[in-house]
């Protein structure tokens, strides 16, 4: 514990083997970070500076090493990462386990880059993956049942017998529902690790590559049984991009071809305060918004059906432009005209907005309705402090407590009754209520039977 | 394995409930919080979630609008039947909020409606008769989004208009049940009483 991050709450849980080269790098089993407790083969947020997004992981491999807190992190592809090599149709939420081998497998982070705690569920039908209840499933922030394998860019539903090094099991559901109950499936799951995992273990590697490089400096002590999984390390600084292989470099994985998962993903000391923590990785659509706004790859489409939800627009955009973009409706459901429905679309680069915005108005039509579009976000005035009918009595005679209560008045609600003044305003505003809707309800009739009359129009 | 046919419809099923225990509330201010919402239902009503509606698309000074949703759809039906029965006021006076049903539609997070048809072809200029078509619908679409905006700036309008007749009624009677206070706590009225010969001091 160096206390060097800002007095953040930090103990180490339970320790495992020694190991690294000079003994000097301590493995262990869990730890508690500002008063969370992580365990191996928890899921959890990651974030990067200047990174938007969060990216999602399991940890693999807990260390500490020269004051240096470590984790190792197994990834988890979001559909955006993967989408070339993506077809049919997504679920909700769904997220994909690398597995195979090669750069984007899994890589090794400082312990403080970890931004939260993430709920992954496995929803495979394999019989080795204990089957979630229903509410452990609604409660998850992600689900998967698909793995790509990062070597060969595949995706697959099948369950590989290992994932860089460990037995799949292990990075299915735990075997108990509630996470607080970890210790016996971890004790279970270590063993079996250490004893099944050939990968790590030196001698392994020397028959597989017989190359020097597997020779390195890993003393004979350190090659007991059980600390075996800690001696394949010759850590740090050397082997951190890359799975724990002691891989000869000319070996470099083919897989270059685009997962942009990254290497290193924090700085230290720019760790949001931590009042942000929620917004961390959970960045408000909003904000996202105006980030693309900013870099140019922001779309604005009109006259789409109103019923389209985010995934029908996207896969629209697919299929008919070629083109991956996130995009959701944004109808306001008072104001907007029904007929008219508008979406954003926030693409991958300025280019591929540029391009989407011209074939789009060049004349894509779809079910019978040309739609249109333009860049940027929409100038919208900010809200004012309050809102036009809520009066306020000016009193210069009222004194503090009064004015105080007049503040507090914001967070109360009642009934107005018959018998008061403000019934009578109140009702006013009813009328003219009533009135506005009925006006939105004619003008959004006559538009409706404008569109068909031209529909039909156009159809002789 | 979770086959992509039966899932959606489940999903969509779901979120189908989920709309219908859901109230769409607008004309709010845009002091109220979702905690105000929640104690605001209390008496009726468990919020489960309040969803904030951004506005993203109307160029005016909108109130702020939210979709709640509550434990079941008895209890939508009675913050309903709140809001409607009576003028139901939340963090301010007199104007009161609008409650209706939530519709689909108004999630921006939602999952596609299994069936959904979303064919498309390209006109292009050769295309001749019906690229002209289409040219002039999607005219007649800009053209009535203009008239959407007219009106709903015209609407906001009238409620600034309301607002201020309001508020200088409002004045108005303040000033005057002011003055008459005045006038008793001051002793005037004592003397006027006493000068005219009449006996006030029962009443006040």
């Amino acid at each position: 514990m160096d206390g060097s991050n800002e007095n953040i709450q930090f103990s180490w849980g339970k320790k495992r083997a020694k190991g690294g080269a000079k003994m000097d790098t301590q493995f262990y089993d869990s730890f508690t970070f500002d008063n969370v407790k992580y365990s191996l083969y928890d899921s959890v947020y990651l974030f990067k500076s200047g990174d938007p997004e969060p990216h999602v992981g399991k940890i693999i491999k807990i260390w500490q090493q020269n004051q240096a807190k470590k984790v190792k992190i197994l990834w988890f592809f979001f559909p955006d990462e993967i989408r070339k090599h993506l077809s049919g149709p997504v679920m909700e939420n769904e997220i994909f386990l690398a597995s195979g081998e090669g750069t984007g497998l899994a890589d090794i982070n400082p312990l403080e880059a970890i931004g939260g705690k993430c709920t992954v569920v496995c929803i495979s039908k394999d019989e080795k993956n204990r089957q979630p209840s229903p509410r452990e499933q609604a409660m998850a922030d992600f689900i998967f049942y698909r793995f790509f394998d990062v070597g060969k860019c595949k995706l697959s539903e099948q369950l590989p017998e290992k994932i860089s090094g460990l037995e799949v099991n292990l990075l299915l559901n735990p075997k108990v529902e509630q996470v607080t109950s970890f210790s016996e499936q971890e004790a279970h799951g270590v063993d079996q690790k250490v004893l099944n995992a050939p990968l790590p273990l030196p001698q392994s590697t020397v028959k597989e590559d017989e190359s020097p490089v597997a020779a390195v400096s890993v003393p004979q002590s350190v090659v007991k049984e059980e600390e075996s999984v800690a001696a394949a390390i010759p850590l740090p600084q050397v082997a951190i991009k890359e799975d724990d292989f002691p891989k000869p470099t000319e070996n470099v994985p083919k897989s270059s071809e685009n997962i942009p998962k990254p290497m290193q993903k924090v700085l230290y000391g720019e760790r949001p305060s931590k009042r942000d923590r929620s917004k961390w990785f959970k960045l408000s659509w909003d904000t996202r918004l105006r980030n693309a706004d900013e870099q140019g790859t922001l779309v604005y489409i009109q006259n789409l059906d109103i019923q389209f939800a985010s995934a029908d627009i996207e896969e629209l955009i697919r299929d008919a432009l070629q083109l991956n973009c996130i995009a959701k409706p944004i109808n306001h459901p008072t104001y907007d005209d029904p007929n008219n429905g508008k979406a954003y679309a926030i693409f991958k680069t300025k280019d591929a907005a540029d391009s989407a915005i011209s074939k789009i108005n060049s004349g894509l039509v779809v079910g019978g309705r040309p739609l249109y579009c333009s860049k940027g976000l929409l100038k919208v005035p900010k809200p004012s402090e309050t809102l036009v009918g809520h009066l306020t009595i000016s009193n210069l005679k009222m004194g503090q407590r009064q004015r105080e209560e007049q503040k507090k008045a914001v967070s109360t609600s009642h009934c107005s009754q018959p018998n008061t003044m403000e019934y009578d305003l109140a009702l006013d505003w009813m009328l003219v209520r009533e009135k506005q809707e009925k006006k939105f309800r004619i003008l959004h009739k006559k538009h409706t039977e404008e569109r068909k009359s031209f529909a039909s129009m156009m159809g002789k | 394995m979770a086959t992509p046919d039966e899932d959606p419809k489940k999903v969509y099923a779901d979120f189908e409930k989920k709309v219908k225990r859901t109230i769409y509330i607008d004309h709010l201010s845009p002091q109220v919080t979702s905690s105000v919402i929640k104690a605001a239902l209390a008496q009726c009503a468990n919020v489960v979630d309040v969803e904030f509606i951004f506005n993203h698309t109307i160029p005016y000074d909108i109130p702020s609008a939210a979709l709640v949703e509550l434990d079941d759809e008895i209890q939508a039906k009675a913050a309903l039947d709140l809001m409607n029965d009576f003028p139901f006021i939340i963090g301010g006076m007199p104007r009161p909020v609008r409650g209706t049903c939530a519709k689909p539609e108004m999630f921006r997070e939602r999952p596609p409606c299994p069936g959904m048809k979303k064919e498309f072809r390209w006109v292009k200029q050769e295309d001749g008769v019906e690229y002209e078509g289409m040219k002039k619908l999607k005219i007649l679409a800009k053209r009535q989004e203009v008239e959407n905006m007219a009106l709903i700036k015209n609407q906001l309008e009238e409620e600034k208009e309301l607002a201020k007749q309001q508020q200088e009624s409002l004045d108005g009677n303040y000033k005057k049940y002011d003055m008459l206070e005045n006038v008793i706590q001051n002793g005037d009225m004592k003397s006027l009483a006493q000068h005219y010969g009449v006996s006030v001091a029962d009443e006040f």
